[in-house]
């Protein structure tokens, strides 16, 4: 296989990274209004939460993605392929970080609350300065490993018409006759950008502040 | 109980929604000339009419649509989708037009409206390279043969298929490329697809794969594709008028010989298809 090919693998791995890397972030904003919503108790906010992640848990990504692509322009709103491909990540994503989000918020030990009370913090403070740090040090591996499940789901956008990693390296195969050369490459790209997130990943989680033990 | 009737109200206001928007939807020839760009979609796994070359999209569609947009007066743009996605596209508005080509058929025109055709599209046989075993189209009988899922090819295979003492073990593909890899790789025993297609192939892979002639079923022919209404009308009307200029100046016929090796003729239009 040839410098060339390879090269063209790496460019088109740049439509990965970026729309994963997009998506996550506005997942992530898009979570910490629903985890919100999850724990403020109040129906009216809970219920259209709950609504909202059993549908883009329970729907396949790829079946939004062609939904968001094709039904949007039904309802007025003619989206190009990357911003359907956003879209249908971010939603999808935030979903799941909403409830990883919820459950960290949930493990946060009652007896340090209590404790930070009782030294007489006011609920603001609590909330800011005990629950937020211990809920983000609970949830973030499991963000980390949202991140890297998004780096691989984005092989399917091309379904509404982006040439990302996977498209590419099986237009190439289709093109070259060179299947194994061209797919084991795109999986070392995929390996290399998911090792780099799980280091980066690593090194964040040690200067979060620690949980007590 | 109460979620699902939430569900069906919302349902039913996107698509009330909808119906109201699509009322005011204007002329497109106008809108792509004020936009100056024709939106085109297709999928680049076609060759040798849409395909990537080292990471280039290229083909004969290319080609072909530099000059219909030269004419309109407008720039192209492409849309890739996979091939079974282009027709929901297509009428979500994601582009103008569909490049494909497709295969005119009957139940097509029921629906869309093709351009004049710009290729013949009669279907045969690809085979590997010194494969003994096929050497005419009905040898295929009670074999594996690969051909693109939802294509017009595939209804052609099962027509035949069924002329056979054995059936075809037809399997689908989601794109014709990963057919052939699959026919190098020998997890099938050929392909059947349209003549110009696996002319092409055939050429480009010389060695590997090999063309088994004749060619078979009734005569079919490729067009592009475009939606039926009549905003869509005056587009069709102008993009019709830019390829019969096209072929009727020669230009046409120097894109299939350098495509396809050999130009032939085609009709003006076809109006009654095989399939």
């Amino acid at each position: 296989m040839s410098i060339k090919l390879f090269e063209l693998l790496l460019q088109a791995s740049i439509y990965t990274v970026t729309i994963s890397v997009v998506s996550i972030l506005i997942g992530f904003a898009i979570a910490i209004l629903l985890s919100g919503m999850l724990l403020s108790g109040r129906s009216l906010f809970v219920r259209p939460a709950q609504i909202f992640i059993s549908f883009f848990r329970g729907v396949p990504l790829l079946v939004q993605l062609l939904l968001i692509y094709n039904l949007l322009p039904v309802i007025g709103i003619n989206v190009p392929s990357v911003v359907a491909a956003i879209i249908g990540l971010s939603l999808c994503t935030a979903a799941y970080q909403a409830e990883n989000l919820r459950g960290g918020f949930a493990s946060v030990p009652l007896g340090l609350v209590e404790s930070a009370e009782m030294v007489g913090l006011t609920p603001r403070q609590v909330f800011r300065r005990i629950k937020v740090p211990i809920a983000l040090r609970l949830t973030f591996p499991a963000l980390v490993n949202e991140a890297i499940l998004i780096l691989k789901a984005s092989s399917l956008v091309s379904v509404v018409g982006i040439v990302e990693l996977t498209r590419m390296a099986q237009d190439l195969a289709g093109s070259t006759f060179l299947p194994l050369q061209i797919f084991a490459s795109a999986g070392l790209i995929y390996l290399m950008i998911n090792w780099l997130v799980a280091l980066a990943g690593g090194m964040i989680e040690n200067r979060l502040p620690g949980v007590p033990r | 109980m109460k979620k699902n009737s939430l569900l069906k109200g919302l349902v039913g206001a996107v698509f009330l929604f909808g119906a109201t928007i699509s009322a005011h939807a204007a002329d497109t020839l106008a809108a792509v000339k004020a936009a100056g760009t024709l939106k085109v979609g297709t999928e680049t796994a076609f060759a040798p009419f849409d395909f990537i070359d080292a990471g280039e999209h290229v083909g004969l569609n290319v080609d072909l649509f530099n000059e219909i947009g030269k004419e309109l007066g407008v720039k192209i743009e492409w849309v890739t989708l996979p091939w079974d996605g282009v027709f929901p596209a297509l009428e979500a508005g994601k582009f103008d037009v569909v490049a494909g080509p497709a295969t005119i058929t009957k139940k097509r025109m029921e629906r869309y409206r093709f351009t004049p055709p710009l290729a013949e599209a009669t279907i045969a046989i690809l085979k590997k390279a010194g494969d003994k075993t096929i050497n005419k189209p009905e040898d295929i009988a009670g074999k594996k043969i690969g051909v693109g899922k939802a294509t017009a090819q595939l209804d052609q295979l099962k027509e035949f298929s069924e002329t056979l003492p054995t059936k075809v073990d037809i399997r689908e593909y989601p794109a014709f490329t990963e057919s052939y890899a699959d026919l190098a790789a020998g997890r099938i025993a050929g392909v059947a697809n349209s003549l110009p297609n696996i002319a092409f192939v055939a050429k480009q892979r010389e060695g590997t794969f090999e063309v088994v002639l004749p060619p078979f079923g009734k005569k079919s022919y490729f067009g592009f594709i475009g939606l039926k209404d009549a905003d869509h009308a005056p587009l069709m009307d102008a993009i019709d008028a830019a390829m019969l200029k096209i072929k009727a100046d020669g230009r046409m016929a120097t894109l299939q010989k350098k495509w396809f090796g050999a130009s032939f003729d085609t009709p003006d239009s076809v109006k009654d298809p095989a399939f």
